[in-house]
């Protein structure tokens, strides 16, 4: 059973404003990373997980129940940290966090239990008694990060959450994220648009782009090696490119590299012999990596598929 | 689910001791029934700032202990007449403090504690971005605005009752014996529970219904007593350019008008208003007028909470 199904999801918000168009999904559970930039639909998507929004076409299946027939049911077992303010300044984060522990359908002793527990577990101690007004943002993020987990939910979805934090506050809040979805078993989706944060904590990675779908894998596949190899030398850099081109392999050059497609073994020695002949000073060889940035370039395969 | 989490924790890697760590939650999930009694309770106490500040208690309170007062002035009224003897009757018939009577002697703190607490109680979550949250969680929007127009409606009913209750009993013991006390005092009964109900459920639906289109505290405010004056001002206008009795049948359009209607026809009283008086419509138009509008704002208040964008 998989942890969300989407099948053909699509949300227009008007005829000319696309949010998802036809995004066909299978995600099992672990650490989601949902990456773009922006307006791509991430959001969107969240919320109609959640059934707050309608999908226009498609269905969503959440827990292997459909969001649209059991709405309640799913939510008792999600928690939603949205991306904006979602806090009254005026009530204490635990009279806050335990009136929505009711509202997910835990009892009125279980739910203050459970609000001290998650309470402690974010981070915040004797402040819990204040208001919520006089929070920093940090704070702030952590209450609505409990709110998110005070049911014990069996997924979280975050969004954005490390808003307006500062890089130690960032940090603690990733951590946090790691630590709730490795140590305790609980499904995260973590939205972001900070390919740096979803590369630390995430072990899957779902990339949307204009509303579809990039690309959907285990994270290590964005990073593995590609089938390129790039080779730096100070000088000489196009008759290295000729000399390889005459040897039958694809060859650009990009700023002080030469990219060769590789083909086997044997394009290493064909590089380390065109270099020797030439006489050329060499920096390095090395087989190049993906990284998450050649996602969202204008032409995500262009800079490393030489002569394609 | 809940289970899968101890054996994960005890393999998780590079737990701090000092932690204690989260524990996960095996114990019982009421759901959607028991999240909207939850939310109904919740308004029902915020409606008199339980679980508030002490400043947001006062206004509430305040305004549902002055009609209590005025229900024991009327029992302290009631009991004087009765030492005074003959002349005492000649007091009590006269007193302002009756059944009949109260509905109007309140109304300013019924319309006051309306005003106050309607957009207290929707217009902190649609201000402050909190209904994501509880559209997130295990109640629908549909519960959501039932829960909290529930919430308000029997808060007002409280506020109704109580001197009701206190008038009654009052009168039941300053009576010869509280068996002719009862007998006497008994058949005031449906009425009075007609009349609180109805009174309860026209208004805090309108309070409700106002304050779901704004999160803007002051607008709601000023919304709920515009909807509950302009109308009779209207109708009072209209009736005394004498438009005719087309002109004054608009009072069935008017709150405060309906509820003025409604009570005189079940305690066979004059109504105040003269519009009322003048059309003298039966007791049961107004009665259909009553449940018309409250059906319509909860209509309403629900129709706005499944639209609004979360």
């Amino acid at each position: 059973m998989p942890l969300i199904a989407l099948d053909g999801l699509t949300k227009r918000y008007s005829a000319s404003v696309t949010a998802l168009d036809g995004l066909t999904l299978e995600l099992e559970p672990g650490i989601i990373g949902l990456v773009g930039a922006n307006g791509a639909g991430k959001s969107t998507m969240l919320k109609l997980l959640l059934g707050l929004l309608e999908p226009t076409a498609g269905s969503v299946k959440v827990l292997d129940m459909d969001v649209k027939t059991h709405g309640p049911r799913i939510r008792e077992f999600v928690g939603y940290m949205p991306e904006h303010d979602c806090l009254p300044p005026e009530s204490s984060a635990t009279d806050f966090v335990g009136h929505m522990a009711q509202m997910s359908g835990l009892p009125r002793t279980a739910a203050r239990e459970r609000t001290a527990e998650v309470l402690r577990h974010v981070g915040l101690y004797e402040e819990r008694y204040r208001a919520i007004g006089g929070y920093s943002t940090g704070m702030k993020q952590r209450v609505k990060l409990a709110q998110a987990l005070v049911h014990d939910p069996r997924l979280l979805l975050l969004d954005e959450p490390t808003n307006g934090l500062d890089p130690a506050g960032r940090d603690e809040m990733l951590d946090l994220i790691r630590r709730t979805g490795t140590e305790f078993g609980i499904a995260v989706i973590l939205a972001s648009h900070l390919l740096g944060e979803i590369e630390r904590v995430c072990t899957y990675l779902v990339a949307i782009d204009n509303g579809r779908l990039l690309r959907a894998a285990a994270l290590g596949t964005f990073t593995e090696h590609t089938g390129v190899l790039a080779v730096e030398v100070e000088e000489g850099r196009q008759q290295l490119a000729g000399a390889l081109a005459r040897g039958g392999f694809e060859v650009v050059e990009d700023g002080r590299l030469v990219l060769v497609a590789l083909q086997g073994e044997a394009t290493y020695d064909a590089v380390r012999d065109a270099v020797v002949d030439l006489g050329l000073p060499l920096v390095r060889i090395e087989q190049r990596r993906h990284s998450l940035e050649d996602l969202f370039r204008d032409d995500p395969s262009s800079p490393q598929a030489p002569a394609a | 689910m809940t289970a899968s989490n101890a054996p994960l924790r005890a393999s998780g890697p590079g737990g701090s001791i000092y932690d204690l760590g989260y524990q996960g939650y095996s114990g019982p999930r009421l759901g959607r029934a028991y999240a909207i009694r939850a939310l109904f309770a919740h308004t029902l106490r915020s409606a008199y700032g339980i679980g508030r500040g002490g400043r947001a208690k006062i206004i509430p309170i305040g305004l549902a202990a002055l009609p209590l007062l005025i229900a024991v002035i009327g029992v302290g009224i009631a009991a004087l007449a009765k030492q005074a003897g003959e002349l005492g009757s000649i007091v009590e018939e006269s007193s302002p403090i009756r059944y009949a009577a109260f509905s109007g002697l309140i109304s300013t703190f019924v319309i006051l504690f309306c005003a106050a607490q309607g957009p207290e109680l929707l217009g902190r979550d649609q201000r402050y971005g909190v209904l994501p949250l509880y559209f997130s969680r295990a109640l629908a929007r549909v519960d959501y605005s039932l829960a909290k127009v529930a919430g308000m409606v029997v808060a007002l009913l409280i506020l109704i009752v109580l001197p009701y209750v206190v008038l009654f009993v009052g009168r039941v013991f300053v009576a010869d014996s509280p068996v002719d006390g009862l007998s006497a005092e008994l058949p005031s009964v449906p009425p009075l529970i007609a009349q609180s109900l109805l009174t309860a459920g026209v208004l805090g639906s309108l309070a409700m219904v106002v304050s779901a289109h704004t999160p803007r505290r002051a607008y709601a405010t000023v919304g709920i007593i515009a909807a509950l004056l302009i109308p009779s001002i209207v109708v009072a206008v209209l009736h005394e350019e004498a438009f005719g009795r087309v002109g004054d049948f608009l009072v069935l359009l008017s709150p405060t008008d309906v509820l003025d209607g409604l009570n005189a026809a079940l305690f066979d009283t004059q109504a105040g208003s003269p519009v009322v008086v003048d059309l003298d419509l039966p007791g049961y138009a107004y009665l259909a007028a009553a449940i018309v509008m409250t059906i319509l704002f909860v209509g309403l208040t629900v129709r706005r909470f499944l639209r609004i964008s979360a």
